[in-house]
Parts: structure tokens; C-alpha cells; sequence
């Protein structure tokens, strides 16, 4: 009896070295690349450092911090960020949900439309702001070519302060809404079949069935869908480099794009890094809040 | 009456959802064909049609080298990453290596905006003097794929091959025959859609390439972000290198459905 539970814990040692063991060269790397520029990050914010003088000669604390917290434009870029990310997320989740249902529903041509929707999902986020770039030209474009014939006034779609955010969120809807329909999809096809048996008997109608069996059973679903959306949104950069380069003004100024201008216009890196610093503060306090929030439900 | 139109509402949904979808795509492939001046005329019309754009991308931009400069990061960096990942999704689903916090800390990495590493890779290439060069994108491209991939894995290690894995322990395997004769064989599809995730990832990746890259390792998404702002524009010859890149990534889409769901959730549902 002794014995074998001696044989276990030797096991078990063994099992941990050779999990480390197998571990350790992604960990290694992921140390190096990640880990490492992290901390380098956090060491330069504390520093005068610039692509001009690109050295730690000059410590100057908290001054990068205390400089970007009392930046208006960095204070306003946040903002911007967290209204896209909202807007897109649940612009896309409703879109998403209602295109999901359909597609639950179908049987002929299922495949078809399937096929269809994950296109722009695999595509490159350079050419979709490129191609809508050229869609949505005030006067060359076909957009408001389309428009007009219908009789509607051109829209200034990427060079109006106004329209131009919504533009961008129109423009990121039409590229990331399949994310959503493929997983929500994934969910309901997964559903008991039971429960909108007994209901039918019970004479429930169509919507009662959904509010009271789909959207209780797909809760988890619908969570990490909008979570993992919502992680993705964040980083968003390409379409704005592409489409608008923050502008007009600083109407689409997101904070990926704000950070970079710090960077590399600026040239002020050591600044540029306190933003990251903060924003990294931001990221990895919701990932833990996502997280505990997660499990919570499982 | 009311059947019917139960029967016919998903449909009309889906029908206008996918036209909006398909409608844009297969006007960017009519601007391909199109001459140039043909490409701009509003209102649209047919004009001749013919395949000059793209014999012109490969003539009079460095398309070629763009395509070429995208396939070998790509490649490698997924050649260097699955592996890599494959050992640290298995450790994490077979015996919980470094627990919670180890497997939260690569799930946070993953949600790292490339933003924040972009600076640090930047000025550490400059030091090492990698700058410009496709082992510095390859280099930042890992940063991507090695954290998504393992966390994308994990799922395809839990369930019944931890099972077949005992019985083959007890039988006198080793723990690496066990991985590598079991394990992985078993979970070979779900290895082959990570390894094209992963390629997709990088072929698609823009601010690492932008900031990192030089005149002669641009990747493809960033010699047509320069091509839009250099030459004005030019939408014929762009239409038909959108077309032109979008091919591999939806040559490699029918092996890569089954396990789209869990490449795209990162495994988190299954």
C-alpha cells in the first residue's frame, strides 16, 4: 500500500518534469518574445527615450505616465476605441444572431450560404479597406453611384468627421460579422432537441420557444462569442492605417493607431511605451475578469 | 399561408445577407478585368474586358516579391509554431503543466494588442541589427500564432486519446512514444487546420510587417497598402491583386472548415 502510493507521487514526478520538459522550448520562446518586450516596454516609459536619442540616459519616472494620463488626445483615442469596440460588438452580435437563426432553419442551400459568409472572414483586412476604400470614393465610387440612381444625395463617407467612424464600423460589420454567425451558428446546431418538443406540445409559440429555451441554453455560447469579438476589436488597426489614418481630424483616431503616431511621427518611443503600458493595464484586467467571469459559468 | 412564409423568411434573410457579401467581391473581380480608365467610369460601363491588370501587377510592381516574401514567413513561421504549440497544447491538456496561471498568462499574451510588442520588437531588431529582414518578421509573426495555436490545440488533446495513451503506457511505451505515436496521429487533423490557421495568420498580419519590413521583405499586404498611397488611385491594377492574394487563403478553405469552429473560438467551444 506504502509502496504503491510511492510509486504514484514518482510517477507523477515524472509526468511534471516531462511536461516541462516538453514545455519548456515555447516557453523559452514565448519569454523572449513577449515577456521580454513587455518588460523593455515598461523600462523605456520610465525613460526620455526617443527614435532621435535612442537611449536610457534620462530617467524621468512616472513624467511619460503622468504626460500621456493628462493627454487629451491620448484620453480621447481610449474612448474612441472603447465606442467602436461596443458598437461593433453588438452590432455584429445582433446581425450575427439573426443570420445564425436563419441559417438554423434552412436545409436547401445551407452549404451555399455557408460557404458565402466565411469569404470576407478569411480575407485580409489591408484589401478590405482597400476595396471599400474604392467602393465608397465620393465621386468615382460605386456606392454613391447606387445611391443616386435610387435618388439619395452622395454621402461623404470617409471624409466627414461625422460618418466617418460609422463608416469604419459599417466597413469592420461587413468583414467580422461571419466570426459571429460561424460560432453562434456552432452553438444552436448544438441544442437539445427536447426541450422545443415539450413546448410545442405545450403550445408555446415560436418567439416564447426562443426567449425562454434558445437563449437561456446558448448563454455560454453567446458569452464567449462576444468575448472573444471583443478581445479582437480592440487591436483594431489595419482598417483604420488604411481607410482613414485616424482621420478626419482625429475622428477615427483609435488607440492602436495613436499609439503608432506616438511611435513613429513623433518618434517618441519612450512615451509611445507608457501608452502601451497603460493599455496593457487596461487588457490585462479584463482578461482576468473575463476569466473568473468564464469559469464562473462552467 | 403562414407556413409558407415561415418557411421562406430564412431564406429571404440570407439571401439578401449573402448578396451583400458577394455582390462587392464580385465587383472587385469585374474592376480586374476592366481597363483602366473603364475602371473609373461612373456610370459603370462594360467596356472591354481582359486579363492586362493582371499581367501588369507581375510587370510593373514588385508583385512577385511581395507574393514570395509573404509565402516564406508565412511557411516558417508556421513550420516553427505548430510544433512548438503542439508540445505545450498537449502538456496543458495531458498533466495541467504550470496550472492555471501559466495557461491564463499565454491566453493573455494572446490579447496582447501587437501594438505593445510592436515597439519593443522594433528597437530590439534595431540593436540586434535584424531590421528589414523576413527572420525579424518571422520573428514577430511567432508572437501571433505560437500563444493562438496552443490555445486552439488543447481541445484536440482532452477526450479518448488520453485513454489510448494509458493503454499504450501500460503496454511499455514511453511518455514520448505515447506523444508522438498516439497522440499526435490522432489528433493529425486538428494539427493540419491549426498549421493553416497559423498560415493564415501571418499571411494576413499587417502592423509587425509594416513597421518591420524593408523595401525588399515587404509582405504582400503591405506592398498593397503602398501601392494604394503611391499611385494614387490606381483601382484596376488593385483589384487584381486583391484577387490575386485572396486566392491561397480560399484554395486552403475546404481543408480548414471542419475545424474552423475551434480555430476561431481558440477551442473554448467545442
Amino acid at each position: 500500500m506504502i509502496e504503491s502510493a510511492h510509486a504514484l507521487t514518482l510517477t507523477d514526478r515524472r509526468d511534471r518534469r516531462f511536461g516541462w520538459l516538453m514545455a519548456s522550448p515555447s516557453l523559452a520562446l514565448l519569454f523572449l518574445v513577449i515577456l521580454f518586450p513587455v518588460f523593455w516596454a515598461f523600462y523605456t516609459s520610465l525613460h526620455d527615450y526617443t527614435l532621435i536619442s535612442p537611449n536610457f540616459d534620462t530617467f524621468t519616472g512616472s513624467a511619460n505616465f503622468i504626460k500621456a494620463a493628462e493627454d487629451g488626445q491620448f484620453r480621447h483615442s481610449l474612448w474612441l476605441t472603447t465606442f467602436f469596440v461596443v458598437a461593433v460588438v453588438l452590432l455584429e452580435f445582433l446581425l450575427g444572431f439573426l443570420v445564425a437563426l436563419a441559417l438554423n432553419k434552412v436545409e436547401r442551400f445551407k452549404a451555399i450560404y455557408y460557404a458565402i459568409l466565411l469569404c470576407p472572414l478569411l480575407m485580409n483586412p489591408v484589401i478590405v479597406g482597400l476595396i471599400w476604400r474604392m467602393f465608397l470614393h465620393p465621386n468615382l465610387g460605386i456606392v454613391n453611384y447606387l445611391l443616386s440612381v435610387v435618388g439619395i444625395a452622395p454621402v461623404n463617407w470617409l471624409g466627414s468627421t461625422k460618418i466617418a467612424i460609422w463608416t469604419v464600423i459599417m466597413v469592420d460589420i461587413w468583414h467580422q460579422v461571419s466570426f459571429m454567425i460561424v460560432l453562434l451558428l456552432a452553438g444552436l446546431s448544438a441544442l437539445p432537441r427536447e426541450p422545443y418538443e415539450a413546448a410545442r406540445v405545450d403550445g408555446a409559440s415560436p418567439l416564447q420557444c426562443f426567449w425562454r429555451i434558445t437563449v437561456p441554453l446558448m448563454r455560454p455560447v453567446i458569452i464567449v462569442t462576444l468575448l472573444i469579438r471583443l478581445i479582437f476589436a480592440v487591436k483594431t488597426y489595419d482598417l483604420i492605417y488604411i481607410m482613414t489614418r485616424g482621420g478626419p481630424g482625429i475622428s477615427t483616431d483609435f488607440i492602436s493607431y495613436f499609439i503608432y503616431r506616438t511611435a513613429f511621427v513623433s518618434l517618441n518611443i519612450g512615451e509611445a511605451s507608457a501608452m502601451s503600458i497603460i493599455l496593457l493595464g487596461i487588457i490585462l484586467a479584463l482578461t482576468v475578469y473575463l476569466y473568473r467571469y468564464m469559469r464562473s459559468l462552467t | 399561408m403562414k407556413r409558407l412564409a415561415r418557411s421562406i423568411a430564412p431564406h429571404l434573410v440570407l439571401v439578401v445577407f449573402s448578396a451583400i457579401i458577394v455582390l462587392p467581391l464580385l465587383w472587385v473581380v469585374r474592376v480586374s478585368l476592366t481597363d483602366k480608365l473603364t475602371a473609373y467610369k461612373i456610370p459603370p460601363e462594360i467596356g472591354s474586358i481582359g486579363s492586362m491588370n493582371y499581367s501588369a501587377i507581375f510587370t510593373s510592381y514588385p508583385f512577385t516579391t511581395w507574393f514570395f516574401n509573404s509565402l516564406i514567413v508565412a511557411l516558417i513561421t508556421t513550420m516553427i509554431a505548430l510544433p512548438l504549440a503542439t508540445a505545450l497544447a498537449y502538456v496543458f491538456a495531458r498533466w495541467n503543466t504550470g496550472g492555471v496561471a501559466l495557461r491564463l498568462g499565454v491566453l493573455a499574451s494572446q490579447m496582447l494588442p501587437p501594438i505593445i510588442l510592436v515597439l519593443p520588437l522594433f528597437a530590439m531588431f534595431l540593436m540586434a541589427g535584424l531590421m528589414q529582414s523576413r527572420i525579424s518578421l518571422i520573428i514577430a509573426h511567432l508572437t501571433i500564432c505560437l500563444p493562438f495555436l496552443s490555445w486552439m490545440l488543447v481541445s484536440f488533446f482532452e477526450g479518448d486519446v488520453a485513454r489510448l495513451e494509458e493503454a499504450a503506457r501500460v503496454d511499455g511505451a514511453t511518455r514520448w512514444q505515447a506523444f508522438i505515436k498516439i497522440a499526435v496521429p490522432v489528433a493529425a487533423p486538428g494539427l493540419l487546420a491549426a498549421g493553416l490557421l497559423g498560415f493564415i495568420l501571418s499571411w494576413n498580419e499587417f502592423l509587425f510587417a509594416l513597421v518591420l519590413s524593408g523595401p525588399d521583405t515587404q509582405t504582400l499586404p503591405v506592398g498593397l497598402a503602398g501601392l494604394e498611397t503611391h499611385a494614387g488611385v490606381e483601382i484596376a491594377p488593385l483589384a487584381a491583386a486583391t484577387v490575386v492574394s485572396l486566392l491561397p487563403v480560399f484554395l486552403l478553405l475546404p481543408f480548414l472548415r471542419k475545424h474552423l469552429i475551434k480555430g476561431l473560438s481558440l477551442g473554448a467551444l467545442k
